[in-house]
């Protein structure tokens, strides 16, 4: 029932765009696609046709750019996104994390261009200097992981934070269990 | 064997952990388990004008540094009290005469009399500003402990800690009673981990400025820092060499943590650790010829000794499944470390071999991080005993805990060593 709603309303949002971009020259958003703007191009006068057509080559490639650059950032966004969780005091993956690297790996695969730092937490309990080894051993777990996934290891950095950078403060359970994590940041070559 | 061994050394432990409760007796070390009454008779001021103190008057900083040296019980009394003090014991009493001098300066005179006969055991006079007031009763009452027990006090050492300010952590230096606080770092980024230089005028502690933990060295007069070991990633855990100024330390190669050893000024710097687990929190015996260390090698935390070049090691605790950060009493006959119990910390000591464990913290939330004073007999520490971390200081056995900090989140106090002029008197009686 509510994915029901979701789509209505994904749907409604699509129609309300192309609405939009049917109305005005649709230059703000570079998602819609703008079939009416590149139909009328030929109709317009001879004057204007070189100037104008070396514009939208250049407004195409620009668009073409964007979406590429938002594939990525996409792509990117799902992988820093994707934070392995670990249990108490320990640094093996668990089912789940293997198969969320999976899809990390997959992405990393890819994306030739993607290189990535591993970071690894604790929670808040332990020492601070245990806690570095251990951060230090779960994102060497997931570099070891992926490393086998066929990854180079060169694409890859770890770091410890140990408890230094918790997700979500607290001392309860659950906001211990979101803390024992690794996570990725990611840079583009 | 092993077995009954192990049921033997259990045996030991849970008697030993009971006998802390009702008992101070059991540590034959230095006896700062029986105090010593001592009188403090508020300071003369001069008469007229009244003196615009920092935050305590001499007499109120003298009875908290005598309360906080865990030798004496004092009695105050708002003037001299023969009878008030020989009811208490108190063979001997401290005071003070207070007088204007040149400069804006005061002239304290401090006096230790003994009760009975009035005679003056011992005098000191102090020309200073009076926001150095406080230094100069430090000072005294580290000449009284001198006098009275024949060892250096500890009034005029400093305590390093990590503060947080604006969320973000940084180093602090301080009196080791807390007072004339001073933020060491500003960086937006987390500083952690601090650890005194021989000479107590330089931090050395982890910084996070280059996204990763690197070791950092820091004077605390001129702020003039470097970063230490550049060959290495990832470094922390700093543990001084109070003798030649090398620093132990972890790093982090490849995934594993290992122990390390670097001149801080030659850069140079060599492995002493070589196992395939993971090695961290090292620090040196008193003498320098062995380093306590925390291995996972066990598959959880424990504390272990080897000799400084990494041979001939031994593990030394085997009771609970997470024992960290062991630091060895500079009186030689201790271990203080931190053991973690249904997710709480708390704060044991134990005797070099392991054995003869004792509890000093329970019951009050988390307890961790404990450093020595430098002369053994007491031990700082951070507790979130009261919802926040604060900084505390505790005699060796538990007993007397004093809160030092308030508001904010205080921990890992760390501290100083001995001043300079102090170390080498030390080393000198050491050698007769």
């Amino acid at each position: 029932m509510k994915s029901f709603y979701g789509l209505l309303i994904a749907g409604c949002v699509v129609i309300g765009l192309t609405a939009c971009a049917n109305k005005q020259e649709p230059v703000v958003d570079p998602v819609v696609q703008e079939t009416p703007a590149e139909a009328t191009a030929p109709e317009q006068s001879q004057v204007n046709e070189d100037s104008l057509a070396a514009l939208e080559r250049e407004r195409l490639e620009a668009e073409r750019l964007e979406a590429a650059r938002k594939k990525l950032q996409e792509m990117m966004d799902r992988v820093m996104s994707e934070d392995i969780y670990f249990d108490f005091d320990r640094s093996e993956l668990t089912e789940d994390a293997k198969q969320l690297l999976t899809q990390v790996g997959e992405i990393l695969n890819q994306e030739p261009r993607f290189t990535i730092t591993v970071e690894g937490h604790t929670d808040a309990r332990g020492t601070e200097d245990y806690n570095m080894t251990l951060g230090s051993a779960r994102s060497t777990k997931v570099k070891e992981f992926l490393s086998a996934y066929g990854i180079a290891s060169e694409r890859m950095e770890t770091i410890s934070y140990g408890e230094e950078k918790p997700k979500q403060d607290g001392e309860s359970e659950d906001a211990y269990a979101k803390n024992r994590r690794a996570n990725f940041r990611v840079n583009v070559k | 064997m092993n077995k009954s061994l192990f049921l033997a050394l259990f045996l030991s432990m849970t008697m030993q952990v009971f006998a802390s409760i009702d008992t101070i007796a059991v540590d034959v070390g230095i006896s700062v388990f029986k105090t010593m009454p001592i009188g403090v008779v508020p300071f003369s001021e001069p008469s007229g004008t009244t003196l615009d103190w920092p935050d305590e008057k001499p007499h109120e900083v003298a009875e908290r540094d005598l309360n906080l040296s865990g030798r004496f019980d004092v009695i105050s009394v708002p003037k001299f009290d023969l009878v008030k003090l020989s009811r208490a014991r108190a063979k001997f009493y401290v005071t003070g005469k207070i007088e204007k001098a040149l400069n804006n300066k005061i002239k304290i005179d401090f006096y230790l009399y003994a009760t009975q006969s009035k005679d003056l055991v011992l005098g000191e006079s102090y020309t200073v500003s009076l926001i150095d007031s406080r230094k100069a009763v430090h000072d005294f009452i580290d000449k009284v402990i001198y006098n009275l027990w024949g060892v250096h006090g500890i009034a005029s050492t400093k305590l390093a800690w990590v503060s947080k300010i604006d969320g973000v952590k940084q180093i602090m230096v301080a009196d080791y009673d807390g007072f004339h606080r001073r933020q060491l770092t500003f960086d937006s980024t987390i500083s952690m981990m601090p650890a005194w230089s021989p000479d107590n005028e330089r931090i050395i502690f982890v910084s996070f400025r280059n996204n990763k933990p690197q070791l950092y060295i820091k004077d605390v007069a001129t702020g003039t820092q470097k970063r230490l070991f550049k060959k290495f990633e990832q470094t922390f855990s700093p543990a001084v060499n109070p003798k030649t100024g090398e620093i132990l330390f972890s790093a982090i190669i490849d995934g594993k943590t290992d122990l390390y050893v670097g001149d801080p000024e030659t850069q140079k710097t060599r492995r002493i650790s070589f196992l395939k687990s993971s090695q961290t929190s090292p620090s040196w015996s008193p003498n320098l010829s062995e380093i306590i260390f925390t291995s996972d090698r066990g598959g959880s935390p424990q504390i272990y000794v080897m000799n400084s070049d990494g041979s001939d090691m031994r593990r030394m605790t085997f009771m609970g499944r997470y024992n960290e950060r062991a630091s060895w009493a500079p009186t030689g006959d201790r271990i203080v470390y931190t053991s973690m119990d249904d997710g709480k910390m708390n704060i044991y000591t134990c005797a070099i071999d392991g054995s003869d464990i004792i509890q000093l913290t329970s019951n009050s939330g988390n307890n961790e991080r404990p450093s020595w004073s430098p002369d053994g007999s007491l031990i700082a520490f951070s507790s979130d005993r009261t919802g926040s971390h604060q900084i505390y200081i505790m005699r060796r056995d538990g007993s007397n805990v004093t809160r030092i900090t308030k508001g904010g989140e205080n921990t890992a106090p760390t501290w100083s060593w001995y001043p300079i002029e102090k170390q080498v008197k030390h080393n000198k009686e050491g050698k007769q």
